[in-house]
């Protein structure tokens, strides 16, 4: 495994908002940088969809250089793995950005909720598997019921011991 | 003498008198008593890391060791960081009685801090004569050229530049850069009719920290006019409309525009 350094990759992301006055109209801009530490590399962009570009490229960079001593099938099949979390983000990141910076408060609310729902689903998934109201402290007599249970145990390997013996010989 | 004024001065005079001094903004020296510490001072390179992890992190509440670890070691162990922390201390305090509490890096419990009323830091001193500059800029521009001018003479380029591959600086980079970029065009505004050849000087160095800066071509061109070189205004507008093109495939806001319309009219 290479360095935990070298499975890293950290992004800078700078927006520079422009407001104007256009044709009577009050209008926004957008400009940003972002910038790969590791490598030093920056790109600038004015569609969000460049500075994912960006990310995706540099991310791919990794995946690769870290399973380069890899057979040709499995660094393509790791490579293919990589892309489907990148569509994720791809998908959801330029929207979630966009509610941000539209309402970064309604978005926080959101964001929580949404949290606080995988928590509950989690939850209810490992009560539903696990069901832990039906336990109870274990009583002085279920030990004696599990020591006689290994004790049982014991004596049948110790008979199943004998008999292989036998038959060895 | 104004309140803010009296301010650039305490920092001033914090800066000569603080026992420990450290620039970080362009390169990375301490000095202790005005006498420089050498590199060779602080031993291994991670006790000088973890002395800029604690500047980098110095507006944060007490760091804790795990996190400082977790940030600067792949697999850490106690003893490195105590290792590297004795280092510091020895740097900073040569003769420090030993079971005294170190006077510099303030430690509570499992948490480190910089003592940043008892050390000077470029990176903070700058961040302070711009917060001066910005509150005095349309109250008192005598003082907020002042303090601009001294967080200029502060800045002496990019946050510990020989890190720039290591994330934990990335932040405190970004923010001094922003800050300076800042400093340049409300000095150079705020000089623009006084003097501005030093006003197209100021934003040159603007757009040398990021050539996209569209404010400083603007003022550049106002500059230009002020000293009557209506060709080189433009020319200016030239550069900035190449380089939008270039960067973001985008035209100048309709405000850069519409100046170099009154720069043309101009006969």
């Amino acid at each position: 495994m290479d360095k935990k350094q070298n499975q890293n990759a950290s992004f800078m992301v700078r927006f520079n908002q422009r407001i104007y006055q256009e044709d009577g109209e009050s209008k926004v801009q957008w400009r940003g940088k972002i910038s790969h530490v590791q490598d030093g590399d920056e790109q600038r962009f004015s569609d969000f969809k460049d500075a994912l570009d960006f990310m995706q490229k540099k991310l791919s960079e990794l995946t690769e250089k870290a399973t380069e001593h890899r057979s040709s099938e499995e660094q393509e099949n790791i490579i293919q793995k990589s892309f489907a979390m990148w569509k994720t983000i791809k998908d959801v990141g330029p929207k979630v950005i966009k509610e941000t910076l539209k309402d970064p408060k309604k978005q926080f609310t959101n964001l929580q909720g949404e949290i606080q729902e995988k928590f509950t689903t989690l939850s209810d998934e490992i009560s539903e598997k696990v069901q832990m109201d039906q336990w109870r402290n274990a009583t002085r007599s279920d030990f004696h019921e599990i020591q006689n249970q290994i004790d049982g145990l014991s004596s049948e390997i110790k008979k199943l011991s004998k008999k292989i013996d036998g038959l060895k010989k | 003498m104004s309140e803010f004024k009296q301010q650039i001065l305490d920092l001033e005079h914090f800066k000569e008198n603080a026992e420990v001094r450290i620039e970080t903004l362009g390169n990375f020296r301490v000095w202790r008593d005005h006498e420089k510490i050498e590199a060779k001072e602080f031993g291994r390179d991670k006790t000088m890391q973890l002395l800029q992890y604690l500047i980098a992190n110095r507006q944060r509440n007490a760091l804790h060791k795990e996190k400082i670890m977790d940030d600067l070691w792949e697999d850490w162990n106690d003893r490195d960081f105590k290792v590297a922390m004795h280092g510091i201390n020895k740097a900073l305090e040569p003769n420090r009685q030993s079971r005294t509490e170190p006077k510099f890096i303030i430690r509570q419990g499992v948490s480190y801090q910089i003592d940043l009323e008892k050390v000077w830091i470029d990176a903070e001193a700058l961040e302070s004569f711009i917060i001066i500059g910005n509150k005095t800029y349309t109250s008192d521009s005598e003082v907020s050229k002042l303090a601009f001018q001294h967080a200029i003479d502060v800045y002496r380029g990019s946050f510990l530049p020989n890190r720039i591959y290591e994330d934990w600086t990335s932040e405190e980079r970004e923010k001094a850069q922003l800050l300076i970029l800042g400093a340049y065009i409300s000095l150079a505004e705020l000089l623009l009719n006084e003097n501005p050849s030093e006003s197209i000087r100021l934003c040159q160095n603007a757009i040398n920290i990021d050539a996209t800066w569209e404010d400083a071509y603007r003022i550049q061109m106002k500059a230009y006019i002020a000293k009557g070189n209506r060709p080189q205004a433009i020319k200016t507008y030239m550069k900035c409309e190449v380089i939008l093109e270039e960067e973001y495939g985008i035209s100048p806001l309709p405000e850069t525009k519409q100046l170099l319309k009154e720069i043309e009219a101009i006969n």
